[in-house]
């Protein structure tokens, strides 16, 4: 019998030491990177939660360059990238990233990276929702906390299983039984492309009724609905913009044309207004515009994608490409793969409007 | 501050508890002690409230000081009625202005204002002392035991409402005294087993309730999925409120205080009466001696106890909140009491498993209207109850499981408490108290911690 003095001793002694031990555990282990270095001066990312793991590449000062946008902009290549602009290149884009996720990620990197080279910004709809400052973030969660610059008081926020579980993953690492992951941000999250099933693809991509021509639909009259669109998270576009230095390239990422606004609907006319929208900042800031999200031969090639948003490895090379040819020339591309809707040579039109 | 967050685990409770033990010698600098930590465990929900929490306590014991000095009894019946104007201020102010709109048909401005967490719980103390005073009973208190007695942090936001003759002469016992280790081993069990209830058994069932209350707003749920929800609910309502007071036992143990128990397994009640001596005791024994016996109880005559059943019944859901869904609750539990007493004097006896059944489907049934947002919610469910919605398929796993797990949690014969009380230290208890509190910490720091249903109140 352990008696009940014995029996507080070793309930509150066991508690507070096994927490102190994986408190410094986690301290020591740093899984997100996020603690002051203490062990290891190298973050390794170690988990596929983005939204945890890249302030610390942001933090690395190995990146003047980043890519910032959802998993449609995931597969663009940060050598590719670092090709087109110099500099080193991290993709930064998040799965299912909202707009303000992605905002916040752009302003921890002009915070902490001086001499900024190129921010692309890989657009969709998030940025065009009417319920943008609503919906902020995903089921995934969204640790503020990493993102302020206080270092320190993360730890406080890092007392549970997942980041032991990612501590151990660290020390995995380090023990050489593992290896990190995506250590540039970039990872190929599309299946193999030898695992490209066109009869399954076509199926995601139509439903049941299969392809279908669209034709465009009546013409949406209703102009006056038209003043109340909001575009809430181009606030934020337009505050990153004006703050970052260096080259700034917006590009509307290619979905499928079944995931596309009809043309001539309401919802087309709100999009294209977004894009209005967007040109107008980019304008502003001495931002390039480069618009994929057109009918296309891209996104009307039921081969070119996995689903309705994610396009397939090869896209991902034509889309860096078009991005270099559409910087060069300052035109549309002449076989339709993109528009040209906003230069650092438009300012002076912008301004003068 | 909830209880089962880590910021109270591992900083708040470890302070509060350490400093008090460092002054257990000195009884009011202990005894200031925690008042000063109560009122920051109070602050941290909301600074703006503690004025209020403090002014109320304060002025309450000034006027009860101002009636025994000058033998006036005018300052109690004031104080009383100005509680009860600061909680109807803060509670029930819009839903009058909206029942005045429904009748006059006029409109009135809403003052919107937030709903101090706990006030329900802490004027209902303070109206028990000052009536307790006019009727002669209640002692004279220092300033600084009454306001221990209300701010005391463990039970200052759900209560258990505690009358100030069970816990302020507590005060002066001396924290060091025999069995200490006893007190804070049994009360570090109870808090574990609060958190456990709350975490792992009433948000779960939150996961199924949530949804299905939420879609009968929308549309008419199948009887399978109505049924669901209300089974679920009162599962839900009941551990996440017997966690929370399991969770302030603890404290109160760990503290060296003892505070009233507020449950005693009520769904095994086998009618409604036994069930209302089980459910919320410490609210029951409250709206029993300061409602239901002043309006006459059941030894006037019919007709005053069927008043006196209806309107303590109907106060009692207004407590809960200021709506219809929470009035028409009330009643139906007085309704539900009438018939009970009938029964038991004129109808025949019936087979325990019966009237258990009978007791724990109506109880059910009436939390369908506890939960529901509003009247046309709680409709829908009803509806839906009814099968006008389709019967609706067999539970998922998803949604059987967890009601079968926590109903049989409800039905064990012992309280939880009691099972704290029973434990006998040994060396596989303190290892796995050891291994589920870490592991529970170690959950809870996943995200932010749900609350607790009865702070809204």
């Amino acid at each position: 019998m352990l008696g009940w003095r014995g029996f507080v001793m070793v309930a509150v002694g066991g508690f507070w030491g096994a927490v102190a031990f994986l408190a410094v555990f986690v301290l020591l282990m740093n899984p997100y990177g996020n603690l002051p270095h203490i062990l290891f001066s190298e973050h390794a990312i170690t988990d596929i939660n983005q939204r945890f793991q890249y302030p610390a590449l942001v933090r690395s000062g190995r990146y003047d360059s980043i890519v910032i946008g959802a998993s449609d902009s995931r597969l663009l290549h940060p050598k590719a990238l670092e090709r087109v602009f110099g500099g080193h290149f991290a993709n930064l884009a998040m799965n299912a990233g909202q707009a303000y996720e992605q905002y916040r990620l752009a302003d921890l990197f002009i915070r902490q990276v001086k001499q900024t080279r190129t921010l692309l910004i890989g657009l969709d709809h998030v940025w065009c929702k009417e319920d943008a400052l609503e919906q902020r973030t995903t089921f995934r969660g969204f640790p503020e906390w990493m993102y302020d610059d206080n270092q320190w008081n993360d730890l406080v926020y890092m007392l549970n299983a997942k980041s032991i579980e990612i501590s151990g993953r660290r020390l995995g690492v380090a023990l050489g039984l593992k290896s990190p992951r995506f250590p540039a941000g970039y990872e190929v999250f599309t299946p193999p492309e030898s695992a490209y099933d066109p009869i399954k693809v076509r199926h995601k991509l139509w439903g049941e009724e299969g392809p279908r021509t669209f034709e465009a639909a009546a013409a949406d009259n209703r102009a006056h609905t038209r003043s109340d669109w909001m575009f809430p998270a181009l606030g934020w576009l337009d505050e990153i913009l004006g703050r970052v230095h260096g080259r700034k390239v917006l590009a509307f990422m290619p979905s499928h044309v079944a995931a596309q606004p009809i043309p001539g609907s309401g919802k087309a006319a709100r999009a294209d207004a977004c894009k209005m929208r967007i040109a107008e900042i980019a304008a502003r800031h001495g931002a390039s515009f480069i618009d994929f999200n057109i009918r296309s031969a891209i996104t009307t090639d039921d081969d070119n994608y996995w689903d309705r948003l994610h396009y397939r490895l090869p896209i991902a090379d034509r889309i860096v490409r078009g991005i270099q040819q559409a910087l060069a020339t300052g035109k549309d591309d002449p076989n339709g793969d993109w528009h040209y809707l906003a230069g650092p040579e438009m300012v002076e039109i912008s301004s003068t409007r | 501050m909830l209880f089962h967050s880590q910021e109270f685990i591992l900083l708040f409770l470890p302070v509060a508890t350490g400093i008090y033990y460092a002054l257990a010698r000195y009884q009011a600098a202990r005894q200031w002690w925690l008042i000063v930590a109560s009122l920051a465990f109070y602050g941290w929900w909301d600074l703006r409230f503690v004025p209020l929490l403090v002014g109320q306590s304060l002025a309450t014991w000034l006027l009860a000081e101002l009636a025994i000095r000058r033998q006036w009894r005018w300052p109690l019946q004031f104080a009383i009625v100005a509680n009860l104007s600061v909680l109807g201020l803060f509670k029930y102010l819009d839903f009058g202005a909206n029942i005045l709109e429904q009748v006059t048909g006029l409109e009135f401005a809403k003052a919107s204002l937030i709903l101090p967490i706990g006030i329900s719980f802490y004027t209902f103390e303070l109206i028990s002392y000052l009536v307790d005073r006019l009727r002669g009973n209640a002692p004279r208190y220092e300033l600084r035991v009454f306001t221990l007695f209300i701010v005391l942090f463990p039970h200052l936001i759900a209560g258990p409402i505690m009358r100030y003759n069970e816990i302020i002469p507590q005060f002066a016992y001396e924290p060091l005294r025999t069995g200490l280790y006893e007190r804070i081993g049994r009360g570090l069990v109870l808090f574990l087993i609060g958190f456990i209830e709350k975490f792992f058994v009433a948000d779960q069932l939150a996961i199924i309730v949530d949804p299905i209350f939420a879609a009968g707003g929308l549309a008419v749920p199948t009887l399978s999925q109505s049924g669901a929800g209300a089974i679920a609910f009162a599962l839900q309502i009941f551990f996440d409120f017997v966690a929370y007071s399991d969770m302030a036992m603890g404290i109160g143990l760990m503290l060296g205080l003892m505070l009233p128990a507020n449950f005693d397994v009520p769904y095994r009640a086998v009618n409604l009466r036994d069930f209302w001596r089980r459910w919320h005791m410490t609210l029951s024994r409250w709206l029993r001696d300061y409602v239901y016996i002043p309006l006459g109880g059941s030894r006037e005559g019919v007709v005053r106890y069927v008043w006196a059943t209806l309107v303590t019944m109907g106060l009692c859901g207004l407590w809960h909140g200021a709506g219809w869904t929470f009035v028409l609750w009330g009643f139906g539990h007085g309704l539900g009491l009438l018939v009970c007493r009938m029964w038991q004097r004129y109808g025949p006896p019936m087979p325990t498993l019966a009237a258990w059944a009978v007791t724990i489907s109506y109880v059910i049934l009436l939390f369908v209207l506890f939960r529901a947002p509003d009247l046309a919610t709680a409709e829908s469910m009803f509806a839906g109850l009814i099968g006008r919605g389709g019967l609706g398929s067999i539970w998922p796993a998803a949604t059987a499981v967890p009601i079968l797990i926590a109903g049989a949690l409800a039905l064990i014969k012992v309280p939880s408490y009691e099972l704290a009380m029973r434990l006998r230290p040994s060396w596989p208890a303190a290892v796995l108290f050891v291994a589920l509190s870490v592991f529970c910490v170690l959950e809870v720091g996943e995200g932010q911690p749900t609350s607790f249903i009865y702070f809204q109140f």
